[in-house]
């Protein structure tokens, strides 16, 4: 049976919903040796098993490690991870008198407070003085149990098939009125049953502008929205709908949701920020992915195991795959870790499956068992098994002549440098730190690398052997595992793939992306309603276990899970049936003071919720309005140009090397280059997430610094400048021309009387531009109603 | 008391009030000040911690690339004895970055006396920081996981050898909002010569919201990103168009819309912040006694004397976490003396002494060294054995901070190393147990400050670290 046969031979679990109990998990503190230990052996238990040789009893040392871990006829007094195996801590707790230690007879007791201190020094890896005891071969080499998960432990609602309740029939003309989809009757039974009313349908300029955000992120022009609003047929809103999802700007707003949650950057974060200078190729497939509407569950296999599943030459599955090596990367100088680094790259690879598919926290798992949810340490070591011969693949991809070319840059700086090695080698230790600056010095004046997909193989060769880890530290490895999906989602006693499985990455995706998986499709249809909405139905949206937040419309989420799959894995049609719905086209005043009483977080949404323009959509949206906005796709990404004080905080101020054509400095926010380790300052301020780890859902924090950044910064003065010269030129020196244009550009709306006056009031005495500063700074502006 | 209970005004009237009236807040009285930061519209309003404070304020002198115990706080004899030797085998195991297993024994040049009622022993490098050695305990037995810079500095700094958390900074703030009504909660003030290795990551809010960001002083005129004006527009003129952006705000907002009222506080507060700042940075109101007791206008102590006297301001208006950090750029403008270690501390102590018991002093004399927790160190210390034939490498398994103020017991040493400085043997304290210490002496509680993170009530301290007891 080949590997796929023997995975899709697992069964998905019909799980019965039991009443969910919380998990207490009390902090075991840290258990020192030294401190804690020690004194205990010493006094109960050195002067038999101590430096005494004509004392000492069985040849055992407890005061050394080599021996209080070493195998004594087949026991051995400690073992480290493991108190049930531990020989000493047996006979600490046994009840029969003829092994209890220490002897009944001899005037030493252990208490049980005692005797609690060494099981949780076992338990927490024995580390003795800091370093970890040697660990037999024999134990590293045993396999790990295959473990069993109870009926309470399955219980987990996510983790029960989506169920099929019937959509609510509803017998006021009224409501059956408002009810336009499944979606609105979930929203409105659950708003009944509070003794709540949806509010009333948005006006049409708000419609408008609240959809172009949503779905490509920049306002509607002046015409775009006249479009729209004088268009009086009855299809009029969904035809807009399906222009936007047309639009290639939709791929450019809905990819950066997901280059988001796969924590994208171009660079590598810690000391060094290597660059990647391909990786912009993985942004432009993601962008490209949603722009196709590819499947969802194609979308997922692509990234997961795309190069297993590729020829030579189909660089979108090559570059799909380099997924796998988004996240950060430690290079040090010195005397390398190896086996530390590695461990670092596969807790990576392992940690996003399951924070961006599956929704589960199965990082928690690498140190110990889960606190919260059913997923045993033994089983995260399982999911990262499936990475285990994943190494980095840079794809070359260009032509001989160029690599002539380029051979003979590299080669006149290699000549520099050869000698400086050669010195180096011979260098007395004083002489090296200089040597080695002037080699670096070199390195950065090599050209840039050729073009090459940043992807990732499989490589049998380099295999990593992968060991459940004491306490998740890569130096005390401890029984070995194999391949195999999430335990709990399994029978007990399912099997582990074979090692030499062929393509296990697209394996572990052909599991998630199997329709049964009870996860994938909530969660992925949990995120889309995030997106639209500002709050997930499941508001945890990486975390459906026992620790995140209960469905607030469990039902709804269950349908547009099951409408997911049955349309093809379509993000478009969700989006279709969700756009489309009477939920979401409803007002965001809140006018309702029973609504705002009863349910002030609108959870069970008897109003659409307001949105503050995310960085990107802030950035992009100066740029529109201002007329610069350069919207070229794709392509190696951009360097803006900063503060030179911004530079010089950089390690390596030489990387930041400001793009030469000026024209690319306004291009849409995605093409700018995500640099782990240089946040541009106007987007991280305005709550940009920091590229280190998966981000569900951007925060809309409200602070000064915000307003500094739009009053004096660069960008927002710079853009002013030039609304005010587009106001001039469009409306020649019509000042209320010119009041009104700036409303329906930066606001989508015309000026109220109020407005137009104060405004006009102001421009008796102060420049244009300060208007345009102003208007930059408006809640209109920066709120999406 | 809410903003609720008070039915003879609407919550729009006092939010204008409290927040937007930048006149009129000069002039409202303490109580209503105190109201509008508990409102729940400004995450940044000043919180009571769950216990009782010793510390309002923190200032962290961070000594970039890891100063070295055995020439500082740490005298080790026996290691002078076993000079050029190989280390005994008696004294265990160590990774290093760089030095060999072939390595000797370096003993140290610098001499040590022992100062003050304590009699603490210090070295000859810090003569005047050694005065202050009654108000300083000396944590002799620090250790921390890891011996490069840019994953022990993470540590130091967010408790975690990888960045993407949340700095102590960050945390502080979000535990206890701030003081300061005119300017950020926490500052770095980084070293003009270079960053570091970790970059600005290490002093991040992680995955805390982005309103407990660090403001980075920046070397120069212009320390605080965009509080400049753009060049051309007067500070009147800018003060009509920010009162344009009140009023068209205003016209449009429903009374009851906290969100957009704090959005408008925000603007007040950032033209209270461009007042107010430059004045904070214009140390010529300072007396020239103090300008002389820091070092400032004389080499080599004028930066990081005016970056401490810059501290010392900053505090005083309430703000909570500050950083001064001395190194930056290449390893040997910071306190990283692979090379050297004579030259390499001879000058970095040079720059950091008077400054530093300047600090001490002043915040002494001010009545201010008993809320503000002064905390010294870098994010590990140097190697025993020698790198070169006179430098020392990283070196993790024991080092020396110290603490002052903020309820700390001065006067006392805790811990130790063995006895060449190779590993702390006695009460070894880890980074966590010192971010333990931090937060107690804020009144917060390492269990309760929590922020709920992929799955996980993430807190500084990663897994329970021990307060300090010796000290508080």
């Amino acid at each position: 049976m080949n590997a796929a046969g023997l995975l899709f031979g697992y069964a998905w679990l019909g799980v019965l919903a039991l009443p969910q109990v919380a998990v207490a998990a009390a902090a075991i503190p840290t258990v020192d040796f030294a401190r804690d230990v020690r004194p205990i052996l010493a006094k109960n238990c050195f002067s038999c098993h101590g430096a005494d040789d004509k004392e000492r009893k069985a040849g055992l040392r407890l005061d050394l490690a080599d021996s209080a871990f070493a195998d004594h006829a087949g026991t051995r007094a400690f073992v480290a991870g493991a108190p049930d195996r531990s020989d000493a801590y047996l006979r600490l707790i046994t009840t029969d008198a003829d092994d209890r230690m220490p002897p009944t007879d001899s005037k030493h007791n252990v208490s049980p407070q005692e005797i609690q201190v060494i099981k949780a020094w076992l338990a927490q890896g024995a580390l003795w003085d800091g370093k970890s005891p040697t660990v037999a071969p024999a134990a590293v080499e045993a396999k790990a149990p295959l473990g069993s998960y109870s009926p309470k432990d399955r219980a987990l609602w996510s983790f029960a098939p989506p169920a099929k309740v019937e959509v609510p029939q509803f017998a006021k003309p009224a409501d059956q009125g408002w009810v336009r989809s499944p979606v609105d009757a979930y929203v409105l039974q659950r708003l009944h049953g509070a003794g709540l009313a949806p509010s009333p349908r948005a006006d049409n300029v708000t419609l408008v502008r609240r959809l172009y955000f949503d779905l490509i992120g920049l306002p509607p022009t002046p015409a775009q929205i006249d479009a729209f609003t004088t268009d009086r047929t009855p299809d009029a809103y969904a035809r807009l709908v399906e222009r936007l999802l047309a639009s290639p700007q939709y791929g450019e707003r809905w990819g950066q949701h997901w280059l988001d949650l796969v924590r994208f950057a171009e660079t590598d974060g810690f000391e060094y920020d290597t660059h990647r200078p391909d990786a912009y190729r993985f942004r432009d497939y993601v962008i490209k992915s949603f722009n196709d509407d590819k499947p969802y569950d194609r979308f997922v296999t692509e990234q997961m195991g795309g190069d297993e599943l590729a020829g030579e030459h189909d660089d979108d599955l090559l570059v799909a795959a380099g997924f796998n090596r988004l996240g950060p990367l430690r290079k040090n100088a010195g005397n390398q870790a190896v086996t530390s680094s590695r461990n670092e790259v596969l807790t990576e690879m392992t940690n996003v499956v399951g924070a961006a598919f599956l929704g589960v926290t199965i990082g928690c798992a690498r140190c110990h068992d889960h606190k919260f949810d059913p997923i045993k340490q033994a089983d995260y070591y399982r999911i990262q098994a499936f990475f285990a011969a994943t190494q980095d693949r840079d794809v070359p991809r260009y032509t001989p002549d160029e690599q002539v070319l380029w051979k003979q840059k590299v080669a006149l700086v290699q000549d520099e440098i050869r000698p400086l090695r050669a010195a180096l080698r011979r260098a007395s230790d004083d002489e090296r730190p200089k040597l080695e600056q002037k080699i670096m010095d070199a390195e950065d004046r090599l050209p840039a690398p050729l073009p090459a997909l940043y992807s990732v193989s499989h490589d049998v060769e380099k295999k990593s052997p992968v060991h459940v880890l004491v306490r998740g530290q890569y130096q005390q490895p401890g029984p070995r595992v194999g391949m195999r999906p999430l335990g709990v989602l399994l029978p007990d006693g399912a099997a582990e793939l074979p090692d030499d499985t062929r393509q296990p990455r697209t394996t572990l995706a052909k599991w998630i992306v199997d329709p049964k998986n009870p996860l994938t499709a909530r969660v992925m249809a949990n995120r889309i309603w995030l997106y639209h909405f500002g709050r997930g139905l499941v508001a945890t949206p990486n975390d459906f276990g026992n620790n995140g937040m209960r469905p607030s419309h469990p039902e709804l989420l269950d349908w547009l899970a099951g409408a997911f799959v049955e349309r093809g894995w379509s993000i478009k049609e969700m989006h279709r049936i969700i756009l489309n719905s009477a939920t979401y086209q409803q007002s965001s005043l809140a006018a309702d003071a029973v609504g705002r009483a009863k349910d002030p977080e609108n959870v069970l949404l008897w109003h659409m919720n307001r949105h503050r323009l995310d960085a990107e959509q802030l950035r992009d949206t100066l740029l529109s309005v201002a007329g610069t906005l350069n919207l070229k796709a794709g392509g190696p990404s951009v360097m803006v140009p900063i503060d030179k004080e911004l530079i010089d905080a950089l390690y390596k101020p030489l990387q930041w090397q400001i793009t030469r054509d000026a024209s690319e400095h306004q291009r849409r926010s995605i093409y700018l280059i995500a640099k782990r380790n240089l946040p541009l300052p106007f987007m991280q301020v305005f709550d940009a997430p920091d590229m280190q780890a998966s981000c569900p859902r951007r925060e809309a924090t409200t602070h000064a610094p915000q307003a500094l950044e739009l009053l004096n910064g660069a960008l927002s003065n710079t853009q002013a400048e030039a609304l005010a010269r587009r106001l001039r030129t469009q409306t020649g020196s019509n000042v209320r021309a010119q009041v009104a244009l700036a409303y329906r550009l930066v606001t989508g709306r015309p000026p109220t009387a109020k407005e137009r006056a104060l405004a006009l009031r102001f421009l008796q005495r102060q420049p244009l531009r300060e208007f345009a500063v102003a208007m930059f700074n408006l809640n209109a502006f920066v709120y999406v109603n | 008391m809410t903003l609720d209970s008070r039915p003879t005004r609407n919550r729009r009237e006092f939010l204008t009030d409290a927040f937007c009236g930048f006149g009129s807040l000069a002039f409202a009285s303490l109580l209503a000040q105190q109201q509008a930061r508990a409102s729940v519209t400004n995450p940044l309003a000043a919180k009571t911690p769950p216990k009782a404070a010793r510390a309002k304020s923190v200032i962290f002198l961070f000594m970039a690339g890891g100063p070295s115990h055995m020439e500082t706080f740490d005298p080790k004899p026996l290691l002078n004895k076993l000079h050029g030797q190989k280390r005994p085998a008696s004294f265990g195991e160590a990774k290093y970055q760089f030095v060999q297993p072939n390595a000797k024994l370096l003993g140290t040049k610098r001499t040590f006396a022992r100062y003050g009622q304590s009699g603490i022993e210090v070295s000859d490098l810090f003569p005047l920081t050694a005065a202050c050695v009654d108000d300083l305990a000396v944590l002799r037995s620090c250790h921390g996981d890891m011996v490069v810079h840019s994953a022990a500095q993470y540590q130091l700094f967010t408790g975690r050898v990888v960045p993407g958390f949340p700095s102590m900074g960050s945390w502080a703030v979000y535990g206890l909002g701030t003081e300061s009504d005119a300017l950020p909660a926490y500052v770095v003030l980084p070293d003009p010569k270079g960053a570091l290795e970790a970059g600005l990551p290490m002093y991040g809010n992680g995955f805390l919201p982005a309103v407990y960001q660090p403001t980075m002083f920046r070397p120069g005129a212009r320390p605080v990103l965009n509080l400049e004006l753009p060049p051309g527009v007067s500070a009147a003129g800018r003060r009509k168009t920010i009162d344009l952006v009140r009023s068209l705000n205003q016209a449009q907002m429903a009374p009851e819309d906290g969100e957009l009222a704090a959005r408008i506080g925000a603007y007040d507060l950032a033209f209270k912040m461009q007042t107010e700042a430059p004045r904070l940075f214009d140390l010529s109101n300072e007396p020239k006694e103090t300008l002389a007791l820091y070092g400032i206008g004389q080499q080599p102590t004028d930066d990081y004397g005016r970056r401490c006297l810059l501290a010392r301001r900053l505090v005083e208006k309430g703000v909570r976490f500050a950083c001064v950090v001395s190194g930056g750029g290449p390893g040997t403008l910071q306190w990283d003396a692979h090379d050297d270690i004579e030259e390499n501390h001879l000058r970095m102590s040079g720059h950091t002494d008077r400054p530093v018991a300047a600090l001490l002093q002043d915040l002494k004399r001010r009545g201010l060294l008993d809320t503000t927790l002064v905390v010294w160190g870098g994010e590990f210390g140097r190697s025993p054995e020698s790198q070169g034939s006179k430098g020392r490498d990283h070196h993790n398994l024991g080092f020396t901070m110290w603490m002052a103020g903020g309820g700390i017991k001065g006067g006392r040493v805790v811990g130790a190393t063995d006895e060449i400085g190779l590993r702390a043997v006695d009460k070894p304290y880890h980074f966590r147990d010192v971010h333990t210490t931090i937060l107690n002496q804020l009144g917060l509680d390492q269990d309760l400050l929590t922020y709920l993170h992929q799955g996980r009530k993430e807190r500084l301290t990663e897994v329970q670290g021990k307060v300090i007891q010796e000290i508080i």
